[in-house]
């Protein structure tokens, strides 16, 4: 629990240090969020000084810094300068859709590759072995964009089993509880609408989860391979243990630290993989909030989006942490 | 064991599949459009998207026809009476969404909200300007209102389109708050649903009081619901399209127009846009301070082949910055026509024999075109390197004042079909637009008569001029209007596009 509390603690500093790389990243690229929004519309000088004051842009770059830590610290993330609303309000409306599309590729992408990665080091050198080493090459390699859209021409266009874009139909509207569909349908007992939000999840899902799926079986290979020479498993087969029990209960364990590893640092991932994902299938998430709030060079919104993805990963990276210590008791935090 | 498991698997993948895709009803539209809205409050933002959406939920005083004429909607009719003073009477028995009717009090609150300094919880409108120098609203009765201006300002009807009103006890009941997620208008369509960044639900208005009595039909909305599905992804919008998952798409990329138009449930349709393209010359500096050099560029250019085969004829070409359609407009002004010959001649002539090296910045979007530019200018011994940029990097820095850079290949849109709306900014000293650094104190002096002249033919004349002054100076090489293109469904019925890039579902219908 000290620990714990200490680790907890460790996180301050980082998001301070985060908080000033990001702000003087986006305050010093090239581009005037002002500008930006008026485009090329009729506007007299005397709008644009005041647009500039009521976004805080008059002030010079340190003054803005100072005030956006001391906003911060009280919770206060500023506004957006284009939705003209607070940031978090933004940017937590659309949570939920991005929580739910991360968590189905990562859950995916871990009981999916995972077996099929044992498998191939069981099998090692067989033609299955070989044809998913391939196959996971393919989808560590493939770029998301690509990808997501040829499945968009396959399964939307050509087949029309899946539809191409957004989240729900618009025939179905449940409470909303925790946001994420699958959950509130089942909530709610409405079984069409749980079908119906599972059909949008696919694509984006696949589309997401291909790569950390790829690299989580390459992973799991490689360490299972290692495990499957050492003494203790030849010892185990020899006192006629099931070859089940033996791969999945003593093998499987002992592999599993790497892979978790890797499964948080790719989780962490998923997120900036969103952008692009979310852009594709137009999923209502903060990814394509973000990529937008990029472009127009919305301040506010990309530092605040900025930390809470630095709080996913940090707590990604805690979570794998406390997993070491389930599947290896000899670790401790 | 396996074979039941197996068999559950076939069972519920057949289920899962059977279970048809959404399909579209005949009494509702589904549009695939590129942007959500940013926010429901027709104040506070200054997105041309934001307000497409909204206008069908919100009405103005005003509105643009099809042939994009100011015509009365909330108003039954306005009368200028001085140079300052503009009086509009209100049609009677106007209902908002909850019931209430509409009168003066609504306007005179709708404007004051977006010229008074800071009215939104301190925030001022982003749309003040668009109101140019309106100082003040007086009722005169209950259905009569009087804006009065700070000074002389002509275009005053032609910018009032662009704001919608708003109920004052709505208003005053949910706060600027509620304002930004609800909805109480004078529209055609109520607010039945915004998810954010997903979808927009609107529902037909059934107390509607038909919309402006000159733009037939009028009546209350033909379908039942209307879908807005966002979908920022060109590919993905097209292919929404083309499986029938919705009727409507807007900004179709180029090279997906011979798609749309082979499929047989799908079309394009197009109309003349309001933007209009050009090369901006840093006209400050060698060598493009040579008037000859600009017009060597002009005849460099084989700006009719360009349009034909990259922009698949989708654009109209133009010999000055305003678009044909635009207030003040000059007909059979000469076409600087495509003659590389000529062109080395007037580069020999300035001194530039050996030819020119220069850069060519553009957005990532218009790469190709630039290259053909870049490939057209290389005959005739110029060197264009095409450089590729970020919209927000490059934008800005074309703005500043001191001109640094050579050659921009950008646009400017215009609403508005004014000049005050593109010739101001982008041909007269130091204007927002005036990339090329172009300062002609004669130019200056008509747009600033122009500006403030109250008679109609007098004002159109003073632009006239500048057209003519502008064809032969060149200070950008004007290029053409590129018509605005949308993907449509077959089974929708009763819609045009419009040149001001709104969708207007309040005719429209599935046959």
């Amino acid at each position: 629990m000290e620990n714990f509390l200490k680790r907890l603690l460790r996180l301050i500093p980082v998001l301070i240090g985060i908080s000033l790389i990001v702000f003087l990243m986006i305050n010093l690229t090239p581009g005037d969020p002002v500008q930006i929004m008026l485009g090329d519309q009729f506007v007299t000088q005397e709008m644009e000084q005041t647009l500039r004051e009521d976004m805080g842009l008059d002030l010079p770059i340190y003054q803005r810094f100072g005030r956006f830590l001391y906003n911060a610290a009280h919770g206060n993330f500023g506004r957006s300068f284009f939705h003209r609303r607070p940031v978090m309000d933004v940017i937590l409306e659309r949570l939920p859709a991005t929580i739910e599309l991360t968590l189905c590729s990562m859950l995916m992408a871990i009981f999916i590759s995972i077996p099929l990665g044992v498998l191939a080091a069981v099998k090692k050198g067989t033609v299955y072995d070989r044809s998913s080493v391939v196959t996971a090459m393919i989808g560590v390699s493939m770029p998301g964009f690509w990808f997501g859209i040829i499945l968009i021409i396959l399964f939307s266009i050509n087949l029309q089993w899946l539809p191409v874009s957004g989240r729900s139909t618009f025939s179905m509207s449940v409470p909303s509880v925790t946001g994420m569909l699958l959950i509130d349908t089942l909530l709610a007992g409405e079984i069409d609408s749980f079908f119906d939000a599972a059909k949008h999840l696919i694509l984006p899902t696949i589309t997401l989860g291909m790569a950390m799926g790829a690299t989580l079986m390459q992973v799991t290979r490689a360490s299972m391979m290692e495990v499957l020479k050492q003494d203790y498993i030849l010892f185990a087969e020899a006192k006629g243990l099931k070859w089940f029990r033996v791969t999945f209960l003593h093998a499987l364990k002992n592999a599993l630290i790497p892979t978790i590893t890797v499964a948080a640092i790719q989780t962490g991932q998923l997120l900036g993989g969103n952008m692009i994902i979310e852009t594709i299938f137009g999923w209502p998430g903060v990814g394509s909030l973000v990529v937008q709030a990029i472009f127009n060079r919305n301040y506010p919104l990309v530092q605040a989006a900025v930390l809470i993805y630095v709080l996913v990963y940090v707590i990604m990276n805690f979570t794998a942490d406390i997993l070491y210590t389930v599947f290896n008791p000899r670790v401790r935090l | 064991m396996k074979k039941s498991v197996l068999m559950g698997l076939v069972f519920w993948s057949l289920f899962f599949f059977s279970t048809n895709l959404y399909a579209a009803g005949d009494d509702e539209i589904l549009i695939g459009y590129t942007s959500d809205a940013i926010s429901m409050d027709p104040a506070n933002h200054r997105e041309r998207t934001t307000e497409t959406i909204l206008r069908n939920m919100y009405d103005g005083l005003v509105v643009r026809n099809s042939k994009m004429e100011v015509v009365p909607q909330l108003a039954e009719s306005w009368k200028q009476i001085d140079t300052l003073t503009y009086d509009f009477t209100l049609r009677k028995g106007i209902k908002f969404h909850n019931g209430d009717l509409l009168t003066a009090e609504d306007i005179k609150f709708t404007f004051d909200r977006i010229i008074t300094d800071g009215a939104i919880d301190g925030q001022t409108s982003p749309r003040k300007s668009l109101l140019g120098s309106l100082k003040e609203i007086k009722i005169l009765d209950s259905h009569k209102v009087r804006f009065i201006l700070g000074e002389p300002w002509p275009v005053f009807p032609a910018f009032l389109p662009w704001q919608e009103v708003v109920s004052k006890n709505f208003a005053s009941s949910v706060g600027n708050e509620g304002m930004s997620t609800n909805v109480n208008g004078t529209g055609p369509f109520k607010l039945v649903e915004w998810i954010r960044g997903n979808r927009i639900v609107m529902e037909r208005f059934d107390d509607y009081y038909g919309g402006a009595a000159s733009i037939k039909p009028v009546g209350k909305a033909k379908v039942k619901r209307v879908i807005w599905k966002i979908i920022p992804e060109n590919a993905s919008r097209v292919a929404a399209l083309l499986s029938g998952e919705v009727d409507i798409i807007n900004d179709v990329p180029t090279h997906s127009i011979k798609q749309i138009e082979k499929n047989a449930n799908t079309k394009i349709m197009t109309v003349n846009g309001t933007r209009s393209y050009f090369l901006a010359l840093n006209n400050t500096r060698p060598p493009f301070d040579n008037i000859k050099v600009r017009q060597a560029f002009y005849h460099a250019i084989n700006i009719d082949l360009i349009i034909e085969k990259i922009l698949n004829g989708n654009a109209t070409r133009i010999s000055s910055i305003l678009s044909p359609d635009a207030f003040g407009h000059k007909t059979n002004l000469p076409e600087y026509e495509y003659n590389p010959q000529k062109a080395k001649k007037l580069l020999a002539e300035a001194g530039y024999a050996d030819g020119i090296s220069v850069t060519l910045d553009v957005t990532s979007n218009l790469k190709d075109l630039a290259e053909a530019f870049s490939a057209n200018l290389s005959d005739v011994g110029i060197k264009a390197m095409v450089k590729v940029w970020e919209k927000s990097v490059i934008g800005p820095e074309w703005k500043k004042p001191v001109k640094t850079r050579d050659i921009f290949f950008t646009s400017w849109g215009n609403g508005s079909l004014d000049p005050v709306g593109i010739m101001t900014p982008t041909m007269r000293t130091a204007g927002r637009g005036n990339y090329s650094g172009y300062s002609n104190p004669e130019v200056d002096a008509l747009i600033d008569k122009a500006m403030v002249e109250i008679d109609r033919a007098k004002r159109a004349s003073y632009y006239q001029e500048v057209e003519t002054i502008l064809n032969k100076q060149i200070p950008v090489v004007f290029l053409w209007l590129p018509k605005e293109v949308y993907g449509v469904s077959n089974r929708l019925a009763g819609w045009q596009p419009k040149a001001d890039n709104q969708i207007n579902l309040h005719d429209a219908y599935i046959k």
